[in-house]
């Protein structure tokens, strides 16, 4: 038997340490353990609530405004504040836009990597990578002679030894099965998707000011003023210029996106049978589309049972809880209960060996991620989630997009419940918002000819507010469901917690012995070479891990991260 | 400056404020644009921990001073200055975990054949990366000393930051949250 240890698995931020036993070719035990602290909560204890999300935003460098979101969302709940029509709709862009592009970019960036081989990409034939991409769309840029520049490019930087993005994988592993020419055209969307994400994630600056991190969030609405005809408001010419944007991105997302997705999966649809999981699917729903106190949401919340997609379940927030038999930190009450985030403890308690270490314990505490669970069970959460739910809750865009990829890969929807699958979800998430985005769009352009409101001020002065509230705020970030709680006492944060999407797929076993999500999926997953395990990269990078967002500190002693050892 | 780059120079603070000394190149441009005006052709911005997400930003660019914590020799607080081929091997190294955005977005830009034609790495050694928003003293200390290395980096480079008076840094700019972290 086979010890692997994958430290760091995420090619962007983060501190994932991956411990997996191998036997005969396949992973048989696994633990995901998240080597940095994380007490964002203790940093907003006795702050002005409306402050929050400033602080929040900065949890996450890959999802700027996923945690300002939430935050807001958790204040406006506790105080009672009703954000108007123009605010949530301009809302909803944000998180859209937010999400489309962090998809796009996920699939291209972090997770091709795991299925194209870039050094193969060199033996390609050009003329025969045009055909091919014509083959499966009609995007203009599929000509010979772009993709003889593009493996030209590369062939210069990998001669300069110039890797960058591209350092450090497994270039020439087994598992990569692409042919050269599919190598060579996904190696060049790859390099146009980041010209695409340069330009589409522009329309934030039109929604938030001009400034990396979005400042035109507000408790209680919008800080981006609306108005028609108004220079320094969002106006009938910033509506203009984002349909434009909205229009490139649904372009890219069907005609280079869609079609590279389904055509990498063509080949890899042995992976519909790895990766499952825990089976449990956990959506809080986004997209509100009324303003009422319980509003439409365009993906509905939800929970899904044992893979059961003919029982979706209302998602009821009182069945949340945290557990920390495994990760290191103490409960006043003991090792073993759960609590709710209301009542949520952040006391760090390291128990762990002094790093740099060789392994873990894992019979003990191994990890800085909680456990959460909902009614005493690991959920899933994220794109496959949200699809999962929209999909047995009738939502009949998503169910007509699904059919149409199983279809195309001729396969049944049990191949849903894996790795393939949350890469195919992610997919179609990204296709259904792209679509969506100028509908709500439209519907801002009609609402600020007639109304201007920005902004619930009623709420504004904590004297508005009773002496002590409590709010949650749920939100469906890229990576999946995102919950706030917050406790205010005279004015100010009392309470803090977090229970953000890494913590639900990347914790630790429970009390009860439950594997977390990543560790379940792992089981059976095929290994060729523990020394190169591309294949346990695949799984959790299906999950799009971040654990920068995770967790949020840096354990300093631990410089030595990106190695993969068999002890 | 013949360049097709719609911004001369960008000045682009680095890190993040949660974690302590970690967070000093960010907050070094908020003090940089609370004493200083900011001459025209000269973007500022506080680019957190955002990594590919800058690289708008950077490629608009055709010069950059990125400012951020950088291991290095001597005490914490000692100021570093980088350029050209060190750059790249200084945030690759992962002092941070942030830093390993920064590469991405470096390589990012190299990749698309868009690096600013000159890219200067300005910062100072850390000496906690731990949670919380207060720098080390002896960071604190320095980091006035680091806001006019910056200043004069761009002069060198054409670009002068003209101080402000006392009322005009009282005054904040709408937008502007530097308060909320207590700067």
């Amino acid at each position: 038997m086979t010890r692997v240890v994958v430290d760091p698995v995420t090619r962007i931020e983060g501190h994932l340490r991956i411990e997996a036993e191998v036997n005969g070719g396949a992973v048989s035990e696994a633990w995901s353990s998240s080597t940095m602290f994380r007490g964002v909560e203790l940093i907003l204890k006795g702050r002005d609530p409306r402050d929050a999300w400033a602080f929040t935003q900065r949890i996450c460098g890959v999802c700027t405004t996923v945690h300002a979101i939430a935050s807001i969302r958790a204040v406006e709940n506790a105080i009672g504040a009703s954000p108007p029509p123009n605010a949530r709709l301009l809302r909803n862009l944000i998180i859209a836009s937010q999400c489309v592009q962090d998809h796009v970019i996920h699939f291209y960036h972090l997770h091709a990597l795991d299925w194209v081989d870039i050094v193969s990409a060199l033996s390609a034939d050009p003329a025969k990578t045009a055909s091919l991409a014509q083959s499966i769309s009609d995007w203009p840029l599929s000509s010979a002679t772009h993709f003889a520049a593009v493996q030209n490019r590369v062939k210069n930087f990998v001669e300069r030894g110039q890797l960058g993005p591209f350092a450090n994988a497994y270039w020439g592993h087994s598992a990569y099965k692409l042919p050269a020419e599919a190598n060579l055209m996904a190696v060049a969307h790859y390099l146009e998707a980041l010209d695409w994400q340069r330009e589409f994630i522009r329309i934030h600056a039109v929604l938030g000011g001009k400034n990396p991190h979005l400042q035109g969030f507000l408790v209680g609405g919008a800080a981006t003023p609306v108005d028609p005809d108004q220079q320094a408001s969002i106006n009938m010419g910033s509506i203009a210029g984002m349909r434009d944007m909205i229009a490139r991105a649904r372009d890219f997302v069907t005609r280079v996106y869609i079609p590279d997705l389904l055509a990498v999966a063509s080949f890899y649809t042995d992976w519909a049978g790895y990766g499952g999981g825990v089976g449990n699917y956990l959506v809080y729903g986004e997209y509100p589309e009324d303003d009422g106190p319980q509003p439409q949401l365009f993906f509905p919340s939800g929970v899904i049972r044992n893979r059961d997609l003919t029982a979706v379940e209302p998602f009821d927030p009182e069945k949340i809880t945290e557990h920390i038999k495994h990760s290191w930190y103490d409960y006043a009450g003991g090792d073993d209960g759960g609590l709710h985030p209301f009542n949520g403890e952040t006391r760090p308690n390291y128990t762990g060996p002094e790093p740099p270490y060789e392994r873990l314990d894992t019979d003990g505490k191994y990890s800085w991620l909680k456990s959460p669970r909902y009614d005493g069970e690991p959920m899933e959460v994220g794109p496959l989630s949200r699809m999962l739910v929209a999909y047995g809750s009738g939502h009949p865009r998503v169910q007509e997009l699904v059919g149409s990829v199983l279809d195309k890969l001729k396969v049944g929807p049990e191949v849903l419940f894996s790795t393939l699958g949350r890469v195919a979800a992610r997919g179609i998430e990204t296709l259904v918002l792209a679509e969506r985005m100028e509908g709500w769009l439209d519907e801002l352009a009609a609402n600020m000819a007639s109304d201007l409101r920005i902004h619930d001020n009623e709420k504004w002065e904590p004297s508005s507010w009773p002496s002590e509230c409590s709010g949650a705020g749920f939100h469906e970030a890229p990576r999946g469901a995102l919950g706030h709680w917050v406790h205010i006492e005279d004015g100010a944060i009392r309470n803090y917690q977090c229970v953000v999407p890494s913590t639900w797929n990347a914790g630790p076993r429970d009390a009860a012995g439950k594997r977390g999500p990543y560790e379940e999926a792992l089981l059976g997953t095929p290994v060729a070479d523990a020394g190169q395990p591309l294949e346990i990269l695949r799984t959790v990078h299906s999950f799009d891990p971040c654990m920068a967002c995770g967790v949020h500190v840096v354990d300093t002693k631990r410089r030595e991260l990106a190695r993969v050892r068999i002890p | 400056m013949s360049s097709d780059r719609p911004v001369p120079l960008l000045v682009l603070g680095l890190g993040n404020l949660l974690c302590g000394d970690d967070g000093l190149g960010a907050v070094a441009v908020h003090l940089l644009q609370r004493r200083y005006r900011v001459p025209d052709g000269v973007s500022v911005l506080d680019g957190g921990t955002l990594g590919l997400s800058l690289l708008p930003y950077l490629e608009e660019a055709h010069e950059a001073i990125l400012v951020d914590a950088i291991r290095g020799e001597g005490p914490a607080g000692s100021f570093v200055r980088l350029e050209g081929d060190e750059v790249a091997p200084a945030v690759a190294g992962r002092l941070s975990v942030h830093q390993v955005g920064v590469a991405d977005l470096l390589e990012g830009a190299r990749w698309r054949e868009r690096y600013p034609s000159r890219v200067i790495l300005l910062g100072l050694v850390p000496e906690s990366l731990d949670l919380g928003l207060a720098r080390t003293p002896a960071v604190e200390a320095a980091l006035p000393e680091l806001v006019e290395r910056v200043v004069v980096e761009a002069r060198e480079l054409g670009h002068v930051f003209v101080p402000r008076s006392s009322d005009e840094m009282a005054a904040r700019g709408s937008g502007d949250l530097s308060h909320v972290y207590g700067l």
